[in-house]
């Protein structure tokens, strides 16, 4: 597997692993994972007769007419009572999912929204619940002897460094590791072997070759909670802890975002100015 | 006077590597992950625990050996290749000695002739190639509490069949009953990865207790009076410890932290470098490459070029080692005074670290715990070292609060193990999540070979589920490697399902993969039926 591994004579068996993964499993099925407090991944696969089944309930160019999104609700509590829509393609299979509201309930449909504003999912994922991402709001009635002294147990607990545990050095460390092979050892056994990764690359189909491919943008931030913020003089939004992160088109050209926050005060202010260029070129085939 | 102390101090290393271990090769570069770990970490620390009680230094320690770390230890095979590692690292060391004679690394020279010899003899004489069997001693002696992890450290937040969540506490328990000769109290969540409510398959094994990161137990409901210096309860009663980030810091930190300094080792200078080929090529790996060997002459000096780094003196490393322990003692005196006055109650205050940071890392890390227990026992009155089992006994009373989901990981959520490198994974882990539960319910009562080849499809659901294959990918080291394992787990286990589904089963296809994957050698497929994770949830 590795190039300083010596094939043993007496096992020279082909090894079965060097066959690409499945590219799917032949059941429309979808499944939610949670990320972070405001993150969610998406992935599905619609097979070609459940297609087929909804052509035939609605009509052969439904998929022509409909626009493809992932329908996201916030069934906290048990009910769907609030939703948005992301627009997708369904050949994505995947996607990251940004939710404003952090320690809800969610679960998500992909689906089709027709030209007169009806419905028609196609399938369904697990429920999903985010964490908080912040102190809790509750507080039992023995806590109240100590509340005011909160801020200073969170200092001593260490809030600051939320985030940044060991991982983060056990990452550093592997880089250094990492480092150290690239530089000392020019053909190190680790990057070479007789499987790269490319086994994981989409195998083409059969039929007929596709690609598709876009990009958003996504701003975050964070300053005081109660600051009076704008990205390109429109309000955000602040979380409660004061951070915020929005979603953007990312059209071909020059993206100019100014992000400004004014203090309560009104007497001290900051402005961070970010832009983006996108170029986006096709082979024309 | 009894009670004197004004808190507690619980140490709690967390060793682990994922299960390599390639038969199909006489040589295989990745299996020195586990044989470094052993001469640089695991066998030192079992020294460092010899020498103590020799003295009758009383100490307390808590350490996860998760089920794949016990399975290599356990194993004739890594046991063999392990010997023949330290043999040709002994053989080298006393060229080593008689080469240096007269020269400023005769010092070191030395030292590594002396480290080799010593564990030679631990494994031999003491262990008798069954290093578990050290570590059990000194858990029967009550001195250290040692702890399982997930199976595999399977990465719980994200598996979506409860079925595996249960299955990967199970077989880890078994596993533990079966090294151990007692169930676990303790569990290590791999990364410190929570999912509220799987706390309830801990319950089932009788675990009690588990870690997790500040932010886990500061973010959960109800608030929790202590903070992190008191463990909380779960709803299901398994009690929550969070960790300290101001001990964690001080040795960890980059800039502040104590593996940085100037006098101790450094890790980049290494004798497979340094060394002139023709004489360093028999210790090298058969294909010839230069690679580290883990015997390295140099300090880190200062920031200066790798070509100008000074040699290693190991006593002044070792004292070294000696003051930092002195400094960490210090400083965690004055945080647990401190906090007793402001909470009114003894704090525990619980220090989490990588096992591998200490000695393999951090080279003078043993000798910084060895320090540190000493202090501990013999320089101060205000802390108690404790095992979490031996916290909750004193203190059976604590908040319940429902812990936040959370991980020890970067930006401590769940992005480590789930961005654009790794998010592939997932619907291959589930979809073999899914066939193996379909499989175990669908034969509650297999023998012969279907059992066998049901047994094999649980070890490779669980050998899929390893969260360091998700971890290379993301830190881009030995990315080409944990890609690879993670594609032939999943052929292995969806040659086999279909298979038996097709009623089709090849013995000799069966033997082969038995034989590539031999984890868990007593592992019951029937961990994965919904029966049994029902039973345990509702237990």
């Amino acid at each position: 597997m590795t190039s300083s591994g010596q094939i043993k004579k007496d096992n020279t068996a082909p090894e079965p692993e060097h066959k690409a993964l499945p590219e799917g499993y032949g059941t429309t099925e979808a499944a939610l994972l949670p990320r972070d407090p405001n993150w969610m991944f998406i992935y599905w696969e619609i097979t070609e007769n459940s297609k087929k089944n909804i052509c035939r309930s609605h009509g052969e160019d439904v998929f022509q007419k409909g626009r493809q999104v992932i329908r996201v609700y916030d069934v906290t509590g048990g009910e769907a009572a609030k939703y948005f829509d992301i627009p997708v393609m369904l050949e994505a299979k995947s996607w990251y999912v940004n939710v404003q509201e952090s320690g809800r309930a969610y679960c998500c449909e992909v689906g089709l929204i027709m030209p007169d504003g009806s419905f028609i999912g196609l399938v369904k994922t697990n429920t999903v619940n985010l964490p908080g991402g912040r102190v809790s709001d509750v507080t039992d009635e023995k806590w109240m002897a100590v509340s005011g002294d909160f801020d200073r147990l969170l200092q001593l607990s260490g809030v600051e460094y939320i985030g940044k545990g060991s991982g983060e050095v056990a990452k550093s460390l592997a880089q250094r590791w990492e480092m150290l092979r690239a530089v000392f050892s020019r053909a190190s056994s680790w990057g070479v072997s007789s499987m790269s990764s490319q086994a994981l690359n989409k195998p083409e189909l059969a039929k007929k070759f596709w690609l598709v491919a876009d990009c958003e943008l996504i701003l975050y931030g964070a300053t005081e909670p109660d600051a009076f913020v704008t990205v390109s003089g429109r309000k955000v939004n602040l979380n409660p802890d004061g951070t915020f992160s929005m979603r953007f088109a990312l059209p071909d050209g020059l993206v100019d975002l100014p992000v400004k926050a004014l203090s309560k005060d009104e007497t001290d202010s900051r402005e961070i100015t970010i832009k983006v260029t996108r170029a986006t070129t096709t082979d024309g085939k | 006077m009894a009670n004197k102390e004004k808190g507690y101090l619980a140490l709690v290393l967390h060793a682990h590597l994922p299960f390599i271990r390639h038969p199909e090769y006489e040589d295989f570069l990745e299996e020195d992950w586990f044989f470094e770990a052993m001469c640089e970490t695991y066998i030192p620390l079992l020294d460092v625990y010899e020498r103590l009680t020799a003295e009758g230094t009383d100490f307390r320690v808590t350490m996860s050996i998760t089920p794949p770390l016990c399975n290599m230890m356990a194993d004739d095979l890594l046991r063999q290749r392990f010997r023949r590692y330290y043999n040709l690292r002994l053989e080298l060391a006393e060229k080593e000695v008689v080469r240096n004679r007269n020269t400023q690394f005769y010092d070191v020279a030395k030292m590594y002739e002396t480290k080799f010899r010593r564990i030679r003899e631990l494994y031999e004489d003491y262990y008798h190639g069954n290093i578990l069997a050290g570590f059990k001693k000194f858990q029967d002696m009550g001195k250290l509490e040692i702890i399982t992890c997930g199976a595999t450290h399977g990465f719980l937040p994200l598996t979506v069949r409860k079925e595996a969540v249960h299955a990967q506490i199970k077989l880890a328990a078994d596993d533990y009953r079966r090294h151990f000769g007692r169930g676990p109290r303790g569990i290590w969540l791999a990364e410190c990865a929570y999912n509220p409510g799987d706390d309830v398959f801990l319950k089932a094994q009788g675990i009690r207790f588990f870690f997790l990161e500040t932010h886990g137990i500061i973010y959960g409901s109800p608030r929790p009076r202590y903070g992190v210096y008191a463990p909380v309860y779960c709803p299901s009663g398994v009690a929550a410890f969070g960790r300290d980030m101001e001990s964690a810091q001080q040795v960890w930190s980059a800039e502040t932290g104590y593996p940085g300094d100037s006098r101790y080792r450094e890790f980049y200078r290494d004798l497979g470098y340094d060394l002139e080929y023709d004489y360093v090529k028999p210790y090298l790996h058969h294909d010839g490459v230069r690679r580290n060997i883990g015997m390295k002459y140099c300090k880190i000096t200062g920031k200066v070029q790798l070509n100008e780094k000074a040699p290693y003196n190991p006593a002044e490393a070792r004292e070294m080692a000696a003051s930092h322990a002195g400094n960490f003692m210090f400083n965690r005196e004055r945080q647990i005074e401190h906090l007793n006055g402001f909470l009114g109650r003894k704090p525990v205050v619980v220090s989490m670290y990588d096992a591998e940071l200490y000695g393999h890392w951090w080279y003078e890390g043993t000798d910084f715990l060895e320090f540190l227990f000493k202090k501990i026992c013999h320089d101060q009155k205000s802390i108690k070292m404790v095992t979490p089992s031996e916290y909750l006994a004193i203190h059976p009373d604590n908040q319940v609060v429902q812990p936040s989901m959370s991980t020890w990981g970067d930006k401590g959520y769940n992005e480590v193990w789930l961005n654009g490198t790794n998010d592939w994974m997932y619907r291959h882990l589930h979809k073999q999540a899914e066939r193996m539960v379909e499989m175990a319910n669908k034969f509650p009562n297999a023998d012969g070979l279907l059992k066998r080849a049901l047994n094999q499809c649980a070890r490779e659901v669980v050998l899929g589920m390893s969260s360091d294959w998700a971890f290379l990918m993301t830190v881009g080291t030995a990315k080409t490697y944990s890609t690879k394992r993670f594609i032939a787990h999943t052929h292995r286990f969806n040659g086999l399902y279909e298979q038996i589904m097709g009623n089709r089963l090849e013995e000799n296809f069966l033997k082969d993969i038995e034989w590539r994957d031999n984890i868990f050698p007593e592992v019951d497929y029937r961990a994965f039926s919904t029966q049994e994770m029902e039973k345990a949830a509702g237990s």
